[in-house]
């Protein structure tokens, strides 16, 4: 086995070691009566106990589902109102990442370098196993339809999908925005590269399938499109959604 | 069809909306300015240096201050930031020529030991009282970053401009209404709480979907978040602007609704210009209209001189 593979054999038995142990509490201020909503906590390794945001659509199920990846950034929103009316949505929060950050704060700048010295130190192997986490969770859901779930995000989405079989279709916006703080090029972020990362989703990149226009709206309608067709529902463009 | 040019926003006057925020302003502490290098975000041609200061209700707030290493005075700039993200250190505006101080109002990830209403949070934190809504104090920390770029002697205080866009945008326009003879210009993107209420009626998208969260749980506040959000709305300061304004939107933009960003460009009072984006969301023509926000800035901060 190589170096590559034996690194992210033993998060992935790390992970298996720890019950995730999920607490999920309804939230009604995000429910509607097209979707549920509930804040989950469960554990990472370290053990470490992180965030997500859960919506699961009214109805018997089961129903398409999407997991979204964390942004590179102290906050993520819950996922969009679209996204709940189409999809089962979980949203994971890394460890540092706000709703998941006791007892770890992350630091913007600086999370991007935190123990970049050693591939087995840098926070980065502890984020994708948050992510992989948040996969399991989303994957082993009683109402998702299991041939119809989704993954988005950044790189750190189909890094995702590579290391968990079970998502039909992968959407990255591109690299992961922490590179972008990053000097040089020390070994730990090989770990992170998407080329040694195959997945057997089929994917959508920003980047390697498609180039921005930098109207995001339109930008947001082809990328949305994208992910609606691969998991059999409609698209819906944001600008078009007003509360009734 | 949506026609966002000529939307009708409404916004209620407070009859007190002028002495709530004179009192408020009035009632923060000296500044008790801190300063400290930051050798390990400064470069060979920018100085970079971490600022604490006193706002309102005694909360320390931080910013990050970036300035030329040679030369001097510097025009300023207040740097604004949006509402998820953290202010970076304002290195490239330094490189510009800048004295740039980059805020970190009350609830960012430095500034929240005293006041952390997290997000999704902060839009509504004690949205239905005026007196204690989470923005007063944020306010309030934005205005003071003036007064921290005041007392810096590197800095010509007759040449202050500020940039921000989305939060960062609505809230140069609610500071250039505040402190009219402390700012010179101010370019402002997609803002964002200007027709606070109505905003909410246009859109499913954050943070503005807070308020409908926060009407769900409690469906008969409604008429409290209206009264009490009119005194923190952009569309209520910005006929008290006198600064030149730059203005930027996307035609599609569903986080800051078009016609909330038209009307409260109308509403402007001081010389004003206002670009436009097709097929544009929050981004609000990001790509294309930044070496334009650079330019106006350097127009009336650089090579405009003194007002």
């Amino acid at each position: 086995m190589t170096e590559f593979d034996e690194y992210w054999r033993a998060v992935d038995d790390e992970l298996a070691a720890l019950p995730a142990r999920p607490v999920a509490d309804h939230v009604p201020a995000r429910s509607t009566d097209r979707f549920t909503a509930y804040d989950v906590r469960l554990t990472s390794i370290g053990p470490y106990r992180i965030f997500g945001y859960l919506s699961v659509p009214a109805g018997d199920g089961p129903f398409p589902a999407v997991l979204e990846t964390p942004r590179y950034g102290s906050v993520n929103l819950a996922p969009h109102y679209r996204d709940r009316l189409r999809y089962i949505t979980f949203t994971v929060m890394h460890r540092g990442q706000r709703l998941a950050d006791v007892p770890f704060q992350a630091a913007y700048p600086g999370l991007a370098t935190l123990g970049i010295e050693d591939p087995a130190t840098y926070v980065y192997r502890a984020i994708v196993a948050d992510c992989l986490r948040g996969a399991e969770f989303l994957l082993g859901h009683d109402l998702v339809d299991p041939a119809r779930v989704g993954v988005t995000g950044d790189d750190l989405a189909l890094i995702t999908a590579s290391r968990r079989p079970g998502f039909r279709a992968a959407r990255s916006n591109g690299p992961l925005e922490a590179l972008t703080e990053v000097t040089g090029s020390p070994r730990a972020i090989e770990f992170l590269d998407v080329a040694r990362h195959p997945c057997s989703a089929r994917t959508f990149r920003v980047g390697t399938d498609y180039e921005l226009t930098h109207e995001d709206s339109a930008d947001d309608e082809v990328l949305d499109t994208w992910l609606a067709r691969e998991l059999g529902v409609s698209p819906i463009r944001k600008f078009d959604l007003m509360p009734s | 069809m949506r026609d966002p040019e000529n939307a009708v926003i409404t916004v209620p006057l407070p009859e007190d909306f002028d002495s709530f925020w004179a009192e408020t302003l009035k009632s923060v502490p000296e500044l008790d300015t801190s300063l400290t290098y930051v050798e390990r975000l400064s470069t060979d041609e920018v100085a970079v240096y971490d600022v604490r200061y006193t706002s309102y209700e005694n909360v320390r707030v931080a910013a990050w201050y970036a300035t030329p290493r040679t030369g001097g005075p510097f025009p300023g700039l207040v740097n604004i930031p949006g509402y998820i993200s953290e202010p970076l250190p304002p290195v490239q505006w330094a490189r510009r020529g800048y004295a740039a101080l980059a805020v970190a109002p009350r609830g960012k990830l430095r500034s929240n030991s005293h006041f952390n209403p997290g997000y999704p949070g902060l839009l509504t934190h004690n949205i239905v009282d005026h007196h204690t809504y989470g923005y007063r104090g944020f306010y309030v920390d934005v205005v003071r970053a003036l007064d921290v770029l005041a007392e810096r002697t590197e800095v010509d205080s007759s040449r202050v401009g500020l940039q921000g866009s989305s939060q960062g945008g609505g809230l140069g326009i609610v500071t250039a209404a505040l402190r009219p003879d402390a700012v010179s210009c101010f370019a402002a993107g997609a803002p964002y709480l200007c027709g606070i209420w109505d905003s909410a009626k246009l859109t499913h998208s954050y943070p503005y979907e807070e308020i409908n969260e926060y009407v769900r749980v409690h469906p008969g506040h409604s008429e409290l978040i209206r009264q009490s959000v009119a005194y923190y709305d952009g569309m209520n300061f910005a006929p008290k602007v006198k600064a030149p304004a730059f203005v930027y939107i996307g035609l599609e933009d569903d986080v800051c609704p078009p016609e909330t960003g038209f009307a409260v460009y109308k509403a402007l009072n001081g010389p004003k210009e206002m670009h436009t984006y097709p097929r544009s969301a929050h981004q609000a023509g990001l790509h294309w209209v930044m070496p334009k926000v650079a330019d106006f800035l350097d127009k009336h901060l650089v090579h405009g001189g003194s007002r």
